[in-house]
């Protein structure tokens, strides 16, 4: 479902990525490990057309990135559910109005939103909450916000920037297995962490990165 | 539906998240557009004028003292088949030394002495509508000054020719002070946005990421840039009203300048709407050259 083939990214003529090749399947659970500045991040805003690489190409199901039209880069987030280590909720929506942005912007109608909206945040266990505002809730609860806002459009495949870089282990161990779950129902999730509870964690698929580039690649069995 | 509200609702929210900037923004975009608004009404009243004046403007073609009653006769023929004249009058020279004994009673003792009439026999020409320019009646009195049997041919020509250079000034002035204060007006609103654009940045970021398109997050400052134009316009035409009834009512005062308040005019209803509709499109072009400027709202 993505592939990547020989993919270099450069910021003033600093390597960021270098000669990337890989393929993630549909359904996988791939976690993208390695320490800080190993290229995590620009390989995941790649993917969501971001950032356009130098050299190589990128393909997610089937269409090229690099041949995508401007216009045509929202229509690819919006089969991309995005969560980040910093949550990135509005602070002066509600729990219900942050997780229906997705789907306003697709124009879904007004049952079509309270339906997916009340399905996701039950999904991340909060439908109690939908009229608070963000800053009213735990670390924990506002992560789980930020995945209920990613996943609320169905998403074909699910990335996640240091999703647990904020939580203590208890509240990891939470994430992990909403994000286990999320991948049972059939999304494809890329976690992109250098946090070790998360590896503990998850028996998959794991590329290590460093210094932009892969420098090992296994399948866990779990 | 609820996208449109969603995008109305928005709008709203920058209006009232920077409250204090969009009022100082509204309030100025009203001054310079009332500033623009004086000198197009001080055009509108002039032109409204000179018209009035070149419908009261007569020619007068004054014929040679040996023309014949037959060669009269086909001047008046020529002057009749002419389409550049509305109405005309023959004045004899008994009817024209008879009106100047009315008009100047006191003088009239200079023309006895003279022993016999020295006033010429003349006709009263009123011009079509068409050819009351100043330049037309130029070409038109130069033409008639051809015909034979015609002495002289007058008409209040310094006035005309006044009257129309000063609105051509106004207009002149009007349109480069208006261009001045339009970008003006362009600028501030733009600045208004700027700053909503980086107050809500944020945001805007986030609705990058789950693929709102370049339109929908450019749509609600659009709306804001539109709405503080129409406001600052609408404000403008609000105080110009107010501004333009004061001077009216002095004018009414002071005596010496009876009757001429019933001639001014404030902007009729249509000019009034073309007005606030500027201010609308100047408002967006504002927000929409902050949009650009800053690349906001780009995937």
């Amino acid at each position: 479902m993505i592939q990547l083939f020989h993919v270099s990214k450069y910021y003033d003529r600093r390597l960021a990525l270098s000669d990337i090749t890989l393929e993630i399947e549909k359904g996988e659970f791939v976690l993208l490990m390695g320490p800080s500045g190993a290229g995590k991040s620009t390989l995941l805003k790649l993917l969501i057309g971001a950032e356009r690489p130098e050299e190589g190409q990128i393909l997610v199901q089937g269409r090229s990135l690099s041949k995508l039209r401007p216009s045509e880069i929202p229509l690819l987030r919006r089969k991309v559910g995005v969560v980040l280590q910093d949550f990135r909720l509005l602070p002066k929506k509600t729990i219900f109005d942050n997780v229906s942005l997705p789907l306003l912007v697709q124009g879904a109608s007004t049952g079509e939103i309270r339906r997916k909206v009340t399905e996701a945040l039950r999904a991340v266990g909060l439908d109690h909450k939908k009229d608070l505002f963000p800053p009213g809730l735990s670390t924990g609860e506002q992560q789980r916000i930020c995945i209920a806002r990613a996943i609320v459009n169905g998403p074909i495949v699910l990335l996640a920037d240091e999703p647990t870089g904020n939580l203590d282990p208890e509240l990891t161990s939470e994430i992990i297995e909403l994000f286990k779950s999320i991948n049972a129902r059939g999304t494809t999730v890329i976690v992109a962490t250098h946090d070790p509870n998360v590896l503990a964690q998850v028996n998959r698929r794991v590329i290590t990165l460093d210094h932009g580039k892969v420098v090992s690649h296994e399948q866990v069995c779990s | 539906m609820r996208r449109l509200m969603y995008l109305l609702r928005e709008a709203l929210a920058n209006v009232l998240t920077n409250r204090t900037t969009t009022m100082v923004a509204v309030a100025t975009t009203a001054f310079t557009f009332a500033c623009v608004g004086v000198f197009l009404l001080l055009y509108v009243n002039l032109r409204a004028m000179a018209l009035s004046l070149e419908q009261d403007i007569q020619v007068i073609v004054y014929l040679q003292d040996d023309v014949t009653g037959q060669a009269r006769a086909e001047i008046e023929q020529q002057l009749k088949a002419d389409r550049a004249i509305a109405s005309l009058a023959f004045v004899s020279k008994e009817q024209a030394l008879a009106d100047f004994q009315v008009q100047f009673p006191a003088e009239s003792h200079l023309l006895q002495g003279l022993g016999q009439n020295p006033l010429p026999a003349s006709f009263v020409v009123t011009l079509a509508a068409e050819s009351r320019s100043s330049d037309a009646m130029r070409r038109w009195a130069d033409r008639a000054q051809l015909i034979p049997g015609v002495g002289q041919v007058q008409y209040n020509q310094a006035w005309v020719e006044a009257l129309a250079g000063i609105v051509k000034y106004i207009e002149v002035a009007a349109i480069i002070v208006g261009v001045i204060l339009s970008a003006a007006s362009v600028t501030i609103i733009a600045n208004t946005i700027r700053l909503a654009l980086y107050s809500r940045r944020e945001e805007i970021e986030i609705l990058g990421l789950i693929g709102a398109s370049t339109a929908f997050i450019r749509v609600p400052y659009l709306l804001e840039g539109a709405a503080l134009g129409l406001l600052g316009s609408a404000l403008s035409l609000v105080i110009l009203k107010a501004g333009f009834e004061l001077f009216r009512h002095e004018i009414r005062s002071a005596s010496r300048f009876l009757g001429v308040d019933a001639l001014l005019t404030f902007f009729p209803f249509e000019m009034c709407l073309v007005l606030v509709l500027v201010g609308l499109f100047l408002g967006c072009a504002g927000s929409f050259l902050s949009l650009l400027r800053f690349g906001e709202g780009r995937a």
